[in-house]
């Protein structure tokens, strides 16, 4: 490796080394409170690390990674989503469990192994990506492993993870039959010219089968609700975002380098899948009572719509899928945030019926909240409208009929069921007793104030767009060709 | 012939490395193996003596007799020193190729091998701080 790949790689050797910076200070006996504090700044330097690095780019680590523009955008995306979750977490593990500090150490392993994925050009390390990523969320989803179903969650999680990996190897396998290469452009060259490989083929659909479980996707989705409830709501959100996120972008990077748009067999499935997870998400979503299972049922659906975005494999597809995942994180984020805040020591504030009058009671969480569920809906000012729109123009431009216009009617119905939500929190009812005085004053209001913050970028990204936009294209267009 | 020696004739197939022709001798390879073992256990299953006593469907405890059932609660201590016996163990397997090639690798091996055993020193800080290995309480 020589310096300049050693620069290229400096963001993610500074996240790695968190990890390690972490079990130092918990064997030295650090605070929580010091290991906090530690992570943000580690976190702060990857930023810095990705400022210093970025006119050293594109820049190829053969065989196995690859530091280039689409590498350092979904980075950037996980390092802004892990920053937000780091500091939801203080407060939901300080008040939780007595060993809050292990969590810190998974937190930053999964975050390293979703940012190798988005780097990755090799099947070797996209393997080591994922399961860095997913042992360690085996273990973060059932931190609190005095909660029955959190233990549940993550035996759930644990099994269905590693039946995937299983099918993700055996694509990987049956590819590398077709083509004798594991990298990405080498296995490129080695497709025939003419003609379907129907070896490529099969193997895309066993790889699909594990990237379909990572991202949730139907008909691999029935995991989604039961982890999403039973998981503490810090980890959700990293679930629904970051691991989804590093997911995506390796997908992306694949889909580029194999030209999988010119096999119609392999788009059929995707279209299938697609299609499949916009209708299932969005029905499944109508009759939930439970919030956190309900945004698990709206973010199959959502990653049926992002699918819309990856099936024209053109630059405006990638530049629409990014800004969808993009205004996805936030308002998850912001939405996972209230949850997390009104949660009580007990149990996570799931229940719709706890959020009845949440606006008249907390103005500010409820306008985040709500503001959140718009965006999710896809109402117009907000980002997730900008998203949702980006999709159907990349799909249009292609004339990608069919899941075009299933995209336009699920997401019909799923107004009426965030709208439903809506209601509940202007519902007029008898104040409620006053809260106890946050045991945190100083972390509770930053997390109210990384909440507003949250919202108004939802905003600007709703409105002025522009500038967001032009940032993710000449990123983009950073590549080796 | 070919076929038989499990080798691919590199003259015929040369030009066509790739085709899915060229993995033939491995399917038979697998076929064969599987014919071996299927045929090795079925033929001893037959032929082979059958006397059932008391003693021989016990398990062997190295010649102690058993004694109640295996399954019951045990201290986590045991499992926390299995686990970390593996980890021990993987550094050293790690140790045996860089050894062999030492000279090969020069100095780039040599820092990337002391990094691998930083790393594997924070996790062991971080266990004996934690009393990971401390027998009593």
């Amino acid at each position: 490796m020589n310096e300049l790949q050693f620069q290229a790689l400096l963001p993610f050797i500074v996240l790695a080394a968190a990890s390690i910076l972490v079990i130092l200070s918990i064997a030295f006996g650090r605070s929580h409170t010091f290991i906090q504090v530690a992570g943000f700044g580690m976190m702060c330097l990857v930023v810095l690390a990705m400022w210093l690095v970025r006119d050293a780019l594109p820049r190829e680590i053969a065989p196995l990674l690859v530091v280039d523009g689409l590498g350092a955008l979904f980075t950037g995306l996980i390092i802004f989503s892990v920053l937000v979750i780091g500091l939801l977490s203080f407060i939901y593990f300080e008040e939780r469990e007595e060993n809050p500090k292990e969590y810190y150490i998974l937190l930053f392993l999964a975050t390293l192994g979703s940012a190798v994925l988005t780097i990755s050009r090799h099947f070797i390390s996209l393997f080591i990506g994922l399961e860095l990523l997913s042992v360690s969320l085996y273990a973060l989803i059932a931190y609190l492993r005095t909660r029955n179903n959190a233990v549940e969650a993550g035996m759930k999680y644990l099994m269905l993870a590693a039946l995937s990996s299983a099918f993700l190897l055996f694509g990987m396998a049956l590819i590398y039959l077709e083509t004798g290469s594991m990298e990405f452009t080498g296995i490129a060259r080695g497709l025939p010219s003419s003609g379907t490989p129907i070896l490529f083929i099969m193997g895309m659909g066993f790889l699909l089968v594990a990237i379909g479980f990572k991202l949730a996707l139907a008909p691999f989705h029935l995991w989604a609700a039961d982890v999403y409830q039973g998981a503490p709501s810090p980890v959700t959100v990293f679930i629904a975002t970051v691991s989804k996120t590093g997911v995506f972008a390796v997908l992306l990077r694949f889909a580029q380098a194999v030209h999988l748009q010119q096999y119609p067999a392999a788009m059929t499935i995707v279209v299938v899948i697609s299609v499949a997870s916009m209708i299932v998400g969005n029905l499944l979503a109508l009759q939930q009572q439970n919030i956190k299972r309900l945004l698990a049922y709206s973010s199959i659906a959502h990653f049926g719509y992002l699918l819309v975005a990856f099936l024209p494999g053109d630059a405006a597809g990638a530049e629409a899928g990014f800004f969808y995942l993009l205004a996805y994180s936030i308002t998850l984020l912001s939405a996972f945030g209230v949850i997390t805040l009104l949660s009580t020591r007990q149990e996570d504030a799931g229940d719709l019926s706890g959020y009845r009058g949440l606006f008249w009671r907390d103005p500010v969480m409820g306008a985040v909240l709500a503001v959140a569920l718009l965006s999710l809906a896809g109402i117009p000012l907000t980002a997730g409208f900008l998203g949702k729109f980006l999709v159907l123009g990349a799909g249009i431009g292609r004339q990608l009929w069919v899941p075009v216009i299933v995209l336009v009617l699920t997401s019909v119905i799923g107004l009426y069921f965030y709208l439903r939500v809506i209601s509940t929190l202007f519902e007029k009812m008898p104040p409620a007793p006053a809260r106890a005085r946050p045991l945190h004053p100083f972390f509770y209001y930053a997390t109210y104030a990384v909440l507003i913050l949250l919202m108004g970028l939802s905003f600007w990204l709703g409105t002025f767009p522009r500038p967001a936009i032009r940032e993710i294209e000449a990123l983009l267009n950073i590549r080796l060709l | 012939m070919d076929i038989i020696l499990l080798q691919a004739n590199t003259l015929t197939t040369g030009a066509n490395q790739n085709s899915s022709f060229s993995y033939f001798p491995i399917g038979v390879q697998l076929l064969f193996a599987l014919g071996f073992v299927g045929l090795v256990l079925g033929v001893t299953h037959l032929l082979g003596p059958k006397r059932k006593t008391a003693e021989k469907l016990q398990n062997f405890e190295s010649g102690i007799e058993g004694v109640g059932n295996a399954r019951h609660p045990m201290a986590i201590k045991y499992f926390l020193v299995a686990i970390l016996f593996v980890l021990f163990d993987v550094e050293v397997i790690f140790f045996y190729p860089y050894a062999v090639n030492f000279r090969g690798l020069g100095w780039n091996g040599f820092v990337e091998v002391l990094l691998f055993v930083g790393f594997f020193l924070a996790g062991f800080i971080y266990i004996i701080k934690k009393g990971a290995l401390t027998w009593e309480d």
